[in-house]
């Protein structure tokens, strides 16, 4: 027991004072917030400076559009109204939207009558935000017009055309209502998709390499004159999920440093609101170490049959399947956290960590699928850690080739 | 009392024997060659008495005493390639290593300390291994394997990767641990080595004993016919009834006298005819007795 301690120790130090947890603690969580920051800020930038012209060949519809495209708080629109516009003052305005001068030209005609026709020109097609909005003013303007056309006074008018906004609501486990988190809830689960991913493999990328690297140096002969190899697998893996927990530690304690500063303001109201639950700060921690102690367990198994780097290359697939089904599901997710893949996905150990938690924040999960899923994964922790321990013991004091698959089912049945 | 027992070990691997029926003891205060050619069973063989791999059959002691694991910590293991952590340094290395073979943590780097200190490599310890020279990391893992102050010393090829100076410098370390009373077991290739420094062997060749005993006595089972002479003025000598082959290399004669031939009258014969410088009744060394030995076995 003391030596395994040693070990973890050992392992602890060493992992926390290496590249791969400097690299995961900072950059990764950075790297999320980077993107959901440029999301943030690029989704209120793009728009804010549109530039639009509105040529009419008379001036009150054209007034009226520029006053409700005004009205919009978070893109502050430029609209210029030429009426009555001329075939050159169109042309001239047209010009000035191919040299860039002005985004769009929206053109107005017959805009007095009953049926007024309207064209938007601009360079860019995919400015789904302004057409979107100078399509909406253009109806209002025009329902506008025909109300007032049928002798309806402004202020009825007014009262008829306020605008509702929808607000969306989620329904929980007991179909009580509660305020949709829609973006954030996306963001969210792409973050906790990244984060928890990321880590657990490489770490466990990190101990394969290691263990072949020992291998290689001889130190196991060294080693196992005093320590048992099962208790230096364990010591291993002990340093390491120690090591996932100061991760966490950390990103718990930053994570509430960054909710006090200025900076998270913006990212913590609005559309893009995070909020963590009680349920996801346990779950998060519980699952990493779940899937921290899987892969590692597996990658350790597997290393000890290899004599270089590259013959681990062979067993890839055992990781970059769970890890690809996983991300390939995330839209699946988005849309239906509940249909009956994703549910597979979330109990089946191998990758129950890197979709449950996004699912989490997604959907309301029924508490049996967490019992079983957990379950499910301490189960294949442990036969991992059998077939593991099992080739570990063998494997690491066999030099000069790769074991074949055979060599291996031999080794299962001897120890 | 015998540090390292074994008793008609065998280990067999899937179809291959490594090591048949092998019995050595290693005493206190004994340096012991274990020799062999490459995939003799060497390896398997130390393997056993440290408890990584058990025999299939015999038995191992260590100390006295069947083998248990608390035992290894009074047992000190260099293994042939640096059994190090490339990326740790140096001092927190040793003082790991210190610290699995039971020794508490200021102890172990106080021993450390004094050790590289002695083996000139105090500059090193602050240090990742990796940026140690061979050599240097050579002494690094016999400081690990010496920390904790072993009753029995293994090492598999401890001078290889090191200059003359410092494998003089090891070598004097070893023989002073042999004097306080410590079993040394080494595992080499070299037997200029062997030959200086053990006092008993054990030549194992397909897991199997082949030769065994105290060197002195080994040797003086193998016929003393080797003469070699320098000298100056006449060769005649060299045609005496005593010599079944000679070659002359100008004042420098190799000789092999015949099953029955008497040095002593050879001496005689030569004195009369030459002055003679040099004359030496050469015993066989430990290399052609290996290759005698292995040899005749494999073609057997």
């Amino acid at each position: 027991m003391r030596n395994t301690l040693l070990v973890a120790k050992r392992e602890y130090l060493e992992k926390i004072r290496g590249k791969a947890f400097r690299f995961s603690t900072v950059l990764l969580p950075a790297g999320v917030l980077l993107m959901l920051g440029a999301t943030y800020f690029s989704g209120r930038n793009t728009h804010s400076g549109a530039h639009v012209a509105i040529a009419a060949d008379t001036a009150p519809l054209a007034n009226e559009i520029r006053r409700q495209m005004l009205e919009e708080k978070d893109a502050k629109f430029t609209v210029d109204v030429i009426a009555p516009a001329t075939a050159q003052d169109t042309d001239n305005l047209m010009q000035l939207v191919r040299n860039k001068s002005i985004d769009g030209l929206l053109a107005l005609e017959n805009s007095a009558t009953e049926t007024p026709t309207a064209s938007y020109a601009s360079r860019s097609s995919m400015d789904f935000r302004t057409q979107g909005r100078l399509d909406s003013a253009l109806n209002q303007s025009i329902l506008r017009q025909r109300l007032s056309a049928s002798g309806i006074k402004q202020g009825d008018a007014d009262a008829l055309l306020k605008h509702v906004n929808i607000e969306k609501l989620e329904l929980d486990k007991n179909g009580k209502a509660g305020k949709s988190t829609g973006m954030a809830a996306f963001s969210k689960a792409m973050m906790m998709a990244f984060l928890i991913t990321m880590p657990i493999l490489l770490y466990g990328m990190d101990m394969a390499r290691a263990i072949i690297e020992e291998k290689s140096s001889r130190i196991f002969e060294v080693m196992l004159a005093v320590i048992r190899p099962d208790d230096m697998l364990a010591g291993k893996l002990l340093g390491v999920g120690a090591v996932g927990l100061t991760q966490i530690a950390i990103w718990v304690v930053a994570a509430a440093l960054f909710t006090g500063s200025a900076l998270a303001a913006p990212l913590l109201s609005g559309d893009m609101a995070l909020h963590f639950s009680v349920q996801e700060a346990v779950l998060f921690p519980l699952y990493y170490i779940l899937g921290f102690f899987l892969y590692s367990s597996l990658f350790s198994g597997l290393a000890s049959t290899c004599e270089t780097a590259q013959e681990l290359q062979m067993f890839m697939p055992f990781v970059v399947v769970p890890v690809w089904l996983s991300f390939g599901i995330l839209p699946y997710l988005l849309s239906n956290p509940d249909s009956v893949w994703v549910v597979v996905l979330s109990l089946f150990p191998f990758t129950a960590p890197f979709v449950m938690l996004p699912r989490v924040g997604l959907a309301t999960v029924p508490v049996w699928q967490f019992g079983v899923s957990i379950v499910l994964l301490l189960l294949s922790i442990w036969g991992v850690l059998w077939f593991s321990s099992r080739l570990y013991r063998i494997g690491i004091l066999m030099y000069g080739k790769r074991a074949t698959l055979p060599e291996i089912f031999r080794w299962l049945r001897y120890s | 009392m015998p540090v390292v027992e074994l008793t008609e070990v065998t280990k067999a691997y899937e179809s291959k024997v490594a090591v048949d029926r092998l019995s050595l003891s290693i005493q206190a205060g004994q340096m012991f060659g274990l020799l062999g050619p490459n995939g003799a069973g060497k390896t398997s063989s130390i393997r056993m008495m440290m408890g990584i791999t058990g025999p299939d059959s015999g038995s191992v002691r260590l100390f006295d005493k069947p083998f248990e694991r608390p035992s290894l910590d009074r047992v000190g293991y260099l293994p042939e390639e640096r059994g190090l952590y490339k990326k740790m340094k140096v001092l927190d290395q040793l003082v790991f290593f210190g610290q699995l073979h039971g020794l508490a943590a200021t102890e172990a780097q106080k021993r450390a300390t004094g050790w590289a200190e002695r083996l000139d490599i105090t500059s090193g310890l602050d240090k990742k291994v990796e940026e140690l020279s061979k050599g240097m990391q050579q002494k690094i893992q016999f400081i690990a394997c010496l920390l904790h102050d072993p009753g029995l010393i293994v090492m598999d090829e401890p001078f290889s990767g090191l200059d003359p100076v410092n494998a003089v410098l090891l070598q004097d370390a070893l023989l002073e641990l042999k004097a306080e009373g410590r079993a040394i077991l080494f595992s080499t290739h070299r037997m200029d080595q062997v030959e200086k420094l053990c006092d008993s062997i054990c030549l194992i060749n397909n897991g199997q004993a082949v030769l065994s005993g105290n060197l002195r006595e080994i040797k003086s089972h193998y016929e003393r016919n080797r003469v070699i002479v320098e000298f100056e003025g006449s060769a005649d000598f060299l045609t005496s009834a005593e010599i079944e082959e000679a070659r002359n290399y100008s004042g420098h004669a190799e000789i092999k006298l015949t099953p029955h031939g008497d040095a002593q009258k050879l001496l005689h014969e030569a004195a009369s005819m030459a002055t003679i410088y040099r004359f030496e009744i050469a015993e066989p060394s430990l290399e052609e007795i290996f290759i005698q030995t292995v040899g005749g076995k494999t073609h057997a």
